[in-house]
């Protein structure tokens, strides 16, 4: 025992470099010989470091915690914590995921809106929907409302109460117009340029297309000499220019515009939207391209948006035209091969379609 | 000490000079100096502020181990280097508790410090071993032992203060602690 400690005692100051040099020298020798005694320095040693690590680490420890102290951790967490708000929180840690989310969304909207063929191009979808709904109710049937002016009808009492235009499509006295012009008609008359009124039937109608094909059934019509323009079966590009003729007053109004979309109100294929300038009272007026081809019916034009008027394609003319017996057209029913108006000015155009298009007077 | 240092950071130059000379002011401006980082980075990462303070003070331990070691290069900023120690055993101790350890909020620039916290993790189960060995030590002989070996007092001081009659006597009890503390660190 006494032994042990005295050993001990020697292993500590030799590893501590305490001995002096032939002590140092003799235990060396003593520890060379004796793998116990060797065994023990090597013991020893390694535990020496480890509790000297051990004290290190402790005080830099409590140094640390004093340092610690210092900090106000209570406010610097506040500052630093995540933000209590959730999606903010999720908005920081999955920035880039939602980034992609949002761009693909974006890019759903698009395309779905570029589908749907709006043309409005601001806004979102949803709130476009409801624009259009709520134009969809302001679309005004072009139908002029006549003031009563008795004396402007001979043999009639009664003075018309509404107002359309329409245009011949056969020498024999039939014409088109929209059937919302004559929709609740009691009796129908038509007037030309020359103010001679003349009484038709209604032997067409086409809810459908808002078409409507009128006979001249008066004893004092004579026939027409030949149509002079041409129905256009195909359709008409973006762009071209166009007019028409109509009966917005007493006397024929021209109007002048182009084919600013070839689909009508809320993408209608059956439909122009044309920018003209009409008035009630232009309703079933030939809309005519430069050459004279008649290539639609106006019908209406839109309350909220400027200068967008609609018209019928003249396709649905000839659909309209195929619904009535063949013979009973007449010979001329069938339109020229070769347009007499091609060629010639604006001016010498509308002076040969003035008298084929009429007014039309509505009784009920 | 004013509250300003919490926002002045040391130059690392001050800082390795100062741990190499022991100097307490160097470690508390280092670690007032850099633990917002640490804290920001724990909190944002399912951690509080007990859990930000435990991995910094890791952290400086390592650093001032390897400071101390005296083959400290410095091959980035002390920040960065800190910055990374800490990310690298907060995302294990996340692991360790199998949490979600994708998705970390970054906020430095990070290094590689794999084989510092290899030779850290060597030294940290050494320390737990001597800790728990002293614990079961017991008084008197865990006093003695730290007066001894870590506090440094001689032989005498201890005497007086543990009220022996004399040295021998107290080198005896000395001695035996010693024995049975060996036997336990070892034994671990």
């Amino acid at each position: 025992m006494r032994n042990d400690i005295e050993l001990d005692a020697i292993i500590e100051d030799y590893l501590q470099g305490k001995l002096t040099a032939a002590e140092a020298e003799a235990f060396e020798k003593l520890r060379a010989n004796d793998p116990v005694i060797d065994h023990k320095v090597v013991a020893h040693k390694v535990f020496m470091d480890a509790i000297k690590q051990y004290g290190k680490v402790l005080s830099l420890k409590e140094q640390m915690d004093r340092a610690h102290a210092r900090i106000d951790v209570a406010s610097l967490s506040e500052q630093l914590k995540p933000h209590p708000s959730f999606i903010i929180n999720m908005w920081r840690k999955n920035k880039s995921a939602m980034a992609i989310a949002a761009s693909f969304i974006l890019l759903t909207i698009f395309s779905i809106y570029s589908i749907q063929h709006n043309t409005m191009q601001n806004g979102t979808y949803e709130v476009m929907r409801r624009e259009i709904t709520n134009i969809k109710n302001n679309q005004n049937k072009l139908v002029r409302t006549i003031n009563s002016s008795p004396k402007a009808e001979k043999g009639h009492i009664n003075a018309a109460k509404f107002g359309g235009t329409g245009f011949a499509l056969t020498a024999n006295g039939y014409l088109c117009t929209n059937y919302h012009v004559v929709r609740d008609a009691d009796s129908v008359y038509v007037q030309n340029n020359k103010g001679e009124s003349f009484k038709v039937k209604v032997v067409y109608r086409d809810p459908q297309y808002d078409i409507a094909i009128l006979k001249i059934t008066d004893d004092s019509f004579t026939p027409l000499s030949s149509i002079p323009y041409k129905l256009k079966k195909n359709s008409i590009g973006m762009g071209e220019n166009v007019y028409t003729l109509g009966y917005p007053k007493d006397d024929a109004v021209l109007g002048e515009g182009y084919i600013s979309s070839k689909t009508g109100h809320v993408g209608d294929t059956t439909q122009y939207q044309v920018s003209i300038p009409i008035n009630p009272g232009n309703s079933g007026g030939p809309l005519l391209d430069n050459y004279g081809n008649i290539i639609g019916v106006i019908t209406a034009k839109e309350n909220q948006v400027d200068g967008a008027t609609f018209a019928i394609k003249s396709k649905y003319i000839l659909e309209a035209l195929n619904a009535i017996p063949q013979d009973s057209l007449g010979k001329k029913a069938v339109f020229a091969k070769k347009n007499p108006l091609q060629g010639l000015n604006r001016t010498k155009q509308i002076d040969k379609i003035e008298n084929y298009v009429y007014m039309i007077k509505v009784y009920n | 000490m004013s509250n300003k240092l919490s926002d002045s950071f040391p130059t690392d130059r001050e800082v390795v000079l100062g741990i190499l000379n022991n100097s307490e002011d160097a470690l508390n401006k280092l670690y007032i100096g850099y633990f917002p980082m640490v804290l920001q980075f724990i909190m944002n990462n399912n951690g509080d502020e007990d859990d930000a303070k435990d991995v910094y003070q890791e952290a400086i331990i390592i650093l001032y181990n390897k400071i101390k070691s005296g083959d400290f290069e410095l091959s980035s900023k002390l920040k960065t280097y800190i910055y990374s120690v800490c990310r690298r055993i907060w995302l294990k101790k996340l692991a360790q508790q199998s949490k979600k350890t994708n998705n970390v909020s970054d906020f430095e620039d990070i290094v590689s410090v794999e084989v510092d916290l290899e030779y850290h993790e060597e030294k940290d189960l050494q320390f737990e071993k001597m800790g728990s060995a002293l614990q079961n030590l017991g008084e008197p002989c865990k006093t003695i032992i730290q007066d001894f070996y870590i506090n440094n007092l001689s032989m005498q001081d201890i005497c007086e203060k543990f009220g022996y009659t004399n040295t021998d006597n107290a080198k005896t009890q000395k001695y035996k602690c010693l024995q049975r503390l060996k036997k336990l660190f070892f034994q671990s």
